[in-house]
């Protein structure tokens, strides 16, 4: 194993061992058979009304440069599990977060913090809208996440 | 009663002169222990004390620090991560290294 693959590896490991004890309100760690996947859950815990009684799934690949890289973060969709409207977030369940960015991305962030700045954005949204071009977007996107070249458009959202 | 000692035994534990409880922002661990990388905590794996207050595995945070994105800024306030040079001496790799563990001495008895 590369010595940065190791470095991974012992990272995940410890964040793995803390957030199956214990994870803050509205999180729950689905599965996390591996070291290069993992899924949780989060809900919004105030009454938006935009993600009441809703639960969303959200996807976290880890590469082997983790955590001095960003994790790639995606929401997913299942049949209970929908995607979250939001004008940072496409219908493919692509992320504009510049925290998940390699401009805004630090290595003391984690899991845990990640999924707690997702909770905190749907939280303060009003807006019932995804971004503008998603439907252009989703049906032209082949590229992965942290290849996307982001504009971040609006830090108030 | 008079006792003799004839044979005692000295055992000497070390920490980083840091609060306990701390872990190393970026790999997780304890300062007391190693970054992931190494296998003996210690001189071979030093910490670095940012200037901004905050404190990493020299391996963990000079990994930051080499990338582009990292932008020279400390991974926990953003500030740029500049450290006390006088702190530290200088090692042949001309990297910085902080001043050895304080040790807290303990007595065994025989």
């Amino acid at each position: 194993m590369p010595p940065t693959a190791q470095f991974a590896a012992k990272r995940l490991a410890k964040e793995l061992q803390k957030i199956t004890n214990d994870l803050p309100p509205g999180i729950t760690l689905v599965q996390a058979d591996n070291l290069d996947e993992w899924f949780l859950d989060i809900q919004v815990l105030d009454n938006n009304p935009l993600y009441q009684d809703q639960t969303y799934r959200l996807k976290f690949k880890f590469g082997s440069s983790y955590p001095i890289e960003p994790p790639e973060v995606t929401f997913v969709k299942l049949a209970d599990r929908p995607i979250p409207i939001h004008p940072h977030i496409y219908s493919n369940g692509i992320i504009c977060l510049d925290l998940l960015g390699q401009q805004g991305w630090s290595p003391v962030q984690n899991v845990e913090s990640v999924c707690m700045s997702l909770q905190s954005m749907l939280t303060g949204n009003t807006k019932d809208e995804r971004p503008p071009g998603d439907e252009e977007f989703v049906k032209a996107n082949r590229l992965r996440p942290k290849d996307i070249d982001f504009y971040y458009h609006d830090n108030n959202v | 009663m008079k006792v003799k000692i004839t044979k005692w035994n000295a055992v000497a534990t070390w920490r980083w002169d840091i609060p306990e409880d701390d872990v190393c922002g970026i790999c997780q661990v304890d300062f007391d222990g190693t970054c992931p990388t190494c296998k003996y905590p210690g001189d071979d794996c030093s910490l670095l004390s940012g200037k901004c207050g905050h404190n990493f595995h020299m391996h963990c945070i000079l990994e930051w620090i080499k990338q582009d994105s990292a932008k020279g800024q400390c991974p926990m306030c953003r500030q740029k991560f500049e450290w006390h040079e006088q702190l530290h001496e200088t090692t042949a790799s001309g990297l910085p290294e902080v001043s050895s563990p304080r040790a807290q001495q303990g007595q065994g008895q025989a």
